[in-house]
């Protein structure tokens, strides 16, 4: 039997040992709720997703669900058109990507070099203004738009030029859709870029231009590298989010015609909300999930982390 | 006031409000009112005596016998036990649709006769398709009447869908001779049977719209056109008008890809040739006959030739829009409630539209295309039974007479409705001729299990056709092929 002082002792020592425990992990207590948080918005949602591919239905009942191995990603790339729907995917993100980063560029670079604080501020606004439309609208703007009989576009092309303006959501549906998506997005890369050409010490660049050397060697040999880690995480984020559009296209040509713009989302749209077949839709969704992942990895690994992270 | 007290009090406000926001946020509304205000597609008025109050009480606004939209003597005909489910309740899941909007009002009404409360679930179509399946799909039964269209026959096969047989042979739920069944039309009856893939009933029809055609009085006039009764003859009208007016294509029709769109259309001109769908399901879907092929080539070269550039992405709301605004010489053969829309004060065509049948083929038959909505219930509804009077009493011959001719109905399913006088002069002499002549003589498309999988690649290569990016007869084929390996 324990005396009163034993007992005593032997609280003060089960909290000292939880105190230690505490101190000691301090740092993965603090980051344990957010990773409670991350498990369930991100790896839940993605497991299940997993499941979904593998099961003939949903059911609530996930030990009565009837596992159908790999018959879903078979079906997937065999008829659900997997294949042609990454194709198309892959072809807008590196066609607007590249488009928006250039454009983006040049603006941020032009608007940079302009002297006055008002009209500075004047272009900041304007060119910002595209990226505040949301896709529904932007879609519902461009159907309007671009409408060979009632569209401003059509009208201005016939009316101004010797050529006649093609329909462009059924003969030119691709190069619409990057064409607004750039429309759309260039100014975030726009931001980032101006943000990073600010962020570029005057000495440098008064250094390099005391040295002789001409506007494009400055850009290319003192801003540009300077401005790496900016222009690698812009265009990280935009590639990503690319991989992710869905609104606009689905608005504009809801992935036609035919198939000529059916993104790897639109695709998986349909199988779920069209063709009611969930596991073909959570196939599709889990090879894309490991595509773009990889595909932001070799960026990474490709491109390299030097001065983003550290 | 004490402290706790004013806890308390905090906590009813609080509890209200954010009862009042889920209800909000779910599209919840109960009762004869509110809930699709703001929502609602429906035009012309919205019914004329009503209560329609936005009450949540379940009598529908409190109305007393004497107000209601229709008067509870037009039911007591029925030898059916109305108040034998007094007290329940019953949760409807419907999409924001006109029907919603001409039925609401009366509402009370039902709930005056049967004691049953009506609450309502309204949702934009895409979220409602979604939450009606994961309801059927996982057993939840939340909804014990639902909105039911092209995927009736997937929801029937799995199981999902609960047949009325059952309940059409129980006498104090139905009465033959009051509901008069058989005034339904044929094809409404048809595919409230699954669209021939089911002896059962699988729900009932609410709605029905029926394909016509729409043209230019003053264009007519100007070029001295008839109406066209074939194919050849509308050709030629699409043609004159085309290449004599600046301004205006000679024709309009759907050209987007989906089970709603293109071959919404196309089915109609295929059935008109005498060639049908799934001759030997699932083996044949019919999509590489000549009839077909014949139907696709018409239609794909009519609007490369006399429609709008980039017909192939050409939308309903597109195809209307270019009526209304005068851009157009016809419509080739759409929905006929777009009436409602030409006609109408922003309409710039309303004083020279026409509306005549749809034309056929040389030798072909009038045999246009029909879609209806049906409202049905799931085998794991906890009130089907409730459900079902409602149904029944939704679909009755006052209710349907009341609908279209003293609220904002145009889309009877009831022959009786059409020849009703009132309705006639509600609606217009020209629409509701046409639409009865045509009515009689429509048929829905035959929505097997798998339609919306392989009527989305049939659309899909139809769209090719009308794009140009192939012939049509190698897109039927190409379609043929995508319908068969769906069912190998």
């Amino acid at each position: 039997m324990s005396t009163p002082t034993q007992t005593e002792t032997t609280n003060t020592r089960g909290l000292g040992r939880l105190r230690d425990l505490w101190n000691d992990y301090l740092p993965y207590w603090m980051i344990a709720p957010m990773v409670l948080v991350m498990v369930s918005i991100t790896f839940f949602p993605g497991a299940y997703d997993l499941y979904l591919s593998l099961i003939e239905e949903p059911t609530i009942n996930v030990f009565a669900a009837e596992f159908v191995g790999l018959e879903h990603y078979e079906t997937a790339f065999t008829r659900g058109g997997a294949v042609h729907s990454f194709v198309i995917t892959v072809t807008v993100v590196v066609s607007a990507l590249l488009l928006e980063s250039v454009l983006g560029f040049l603006l941020a670079a032009l608007v940079a070099g302009v002297d006055s604080g008002r009209m500075k501020s004047f272009y900041r606004i304007l060119f910002i203004l595209p990226m505040a439309v949301a896709p529904v609208s932007l879609a519902t703007i461009g159907r309007l738009m671009l409408n060979t009989e009632v569209g401003i576009i059509p009208y201005v092309i016939n009316t101004l030029t010797p050529f006649a303006a093609p329909a462009f959501l059924s003969d030119l549906p691709l190069l619409t859709v990057i064409l607004l998506d750039t429309w759309n997005w260039t100014p975030f890369m726009f931001i980032i870029f101006y943000a990073g050409l600010s962020s570029v010490p005057d000495t440098l660049v008064e250094a390099s231009r005391v040295d002789g050397a001409p506007l494009w060697r400055r850009y290319v040999h003192v801003i540009i590298p300077y401005m790496k880690p900016v222009v690698f995480v812009a265009t990280l984020i935009r590639m990503i989010d690319l991989f992710r559009t869905f609104g606009v296209v689905y608005g504009l040509t809801s992935g036609g015609p035919g198939t000529a713009t059916q993104l790897v989302s639109i695709n998986i749209y349909e199988q779920m909300f069209i063709n009611n077949s969930p596991g073909v839709a959570a196939a599709i969704a889990v090879v894309y999930l490991v595509f773009v992942i990889a595909i932001a990895n070799i960026v990474i690994a490709t491109v390299g982390f030097e001065g983003v992270w550290d | 006031m004490t402290s706790g007290q004013n806890r308390r009090q905090f906590l009813k406000t609080a509890g209200a409000t954010s009862v009042g926001i889920l209800g909000s946020l779910a599209g919840c509304t109960r009762g004869g009112g509110g809930g699709a205000e703001g929502t609602s597609t429906s035009s012309g008025s919205s019914g004329s005596g009503g209560s329609g109050g936005g009450s949540s009480s379940s009598s529908g606004g409190g109305s007393s016998s004497d107000d209601l939209a229709i008067p509870l003597s037009e039911y007591d005909s029925a030898d059916i036990d109305w108040q034998q489910f007094e007290g329940d309740q019953i949760n409807i899941g419907a999409v924001q649709h006109p029907w919603v909007s001409a039925i609401k009002p009366a509402i009370p009404v039902f709930e005056e006769l049967t004691g049953i409360d009506v609450q309502w679930n309204i949702l934009p179509e895409n979220q409602f398709r979604t939450k009606r399946q994961t309801d059927a799909s996982t057993g939840a039964g939340q909804f014990d009447v639902f909105f039911m269209d092209q995927v009736v026959n997937q929801f029937r096969e799995e199981g999902w869908l609960q047949p009325l047989d059952t309940y059409f042979n129980d006498e104090s739920l139905y009465d033959e001779s009051f509901y008069k069944p058989n005034d339904l039309f044929e094809s409404s009856r048809w595919q409230a049977h699954g669209g021939g893939y089911s002896d059962n009933w699988t729900g009932l029809p609410i709605t029905v719209e029926v394909q016509t055609q729409f043209y230019r009085q003053d264009l007519y006039d100007k070029h001295e056109l008839e109406v066209a009764e074939t194919w050849e003859q509308h050709r030629q009208n699409a043609k004159v008008i085309h290449e004599e007016e600046s301004d205006i294509v000679g024709t309009a029709g759907r050209g987007q890809k989906g089970y709603g769109m293109n071959i919404y259309i196309l089915n109609t001109l295929l059935r008109q040739k005498g060639t049908q769908l799934w001759t030997e399901f699932p083996n044949d879907s019919g999509l590489d006959t000549e009839g077909v092929i014949e139907a696709a080539e018409y239609y794909t070269s009519l609007l490369q030739d006399y429609g709008p550039d980039g017909a192939s992405t050409q939308t309903w709301s597109d195809v209307q829009a270019a009526m209304a605004e005068g851009q157009t010489g016809h419509i080739v053969a759409d929905a006929n409630m777009f009436w409602g829309g030409l006609t109408d004060d922003e309409s710039s065509v309303a004083d020279t539209v026409q509306i005549a049948k749809v034309p056929k083929p040389e030798g072909g038959e009038l045999n246009p295309n029909a879609f209806n909505w049906q409202i049905s219930t799931s085998t794991n509804a906890e009130n089907s039974e409730q459900g079902f009077l409602f149904m029944l009493w939704a679909t009755s011959p006052p209710t349907d007479l009341w609908i279209n001719t003293e609220s904002s109905g145009v889309f009877s399913v009831r022959q009786s409705t059409w020849e009703n006088d009132d309705y006639i002069s509600k609606v217009g002499e020209d629409y509701a001729q046409v639409s009865l002549e045509s009515l009689k003589a429509s048929a829905p498309d035959p929505f097997d299990r798998k339609y919306p999988q392989w009527g989305q690649r049939y659309s899909e290569e139809l769209q090719r056709a009308i794009a140009g990016q192939k012939p049509a007869e190698k897109a039927m084929k190409d379609a043929a092929k995508a319908a068969e390996d769906i069912y190998s």
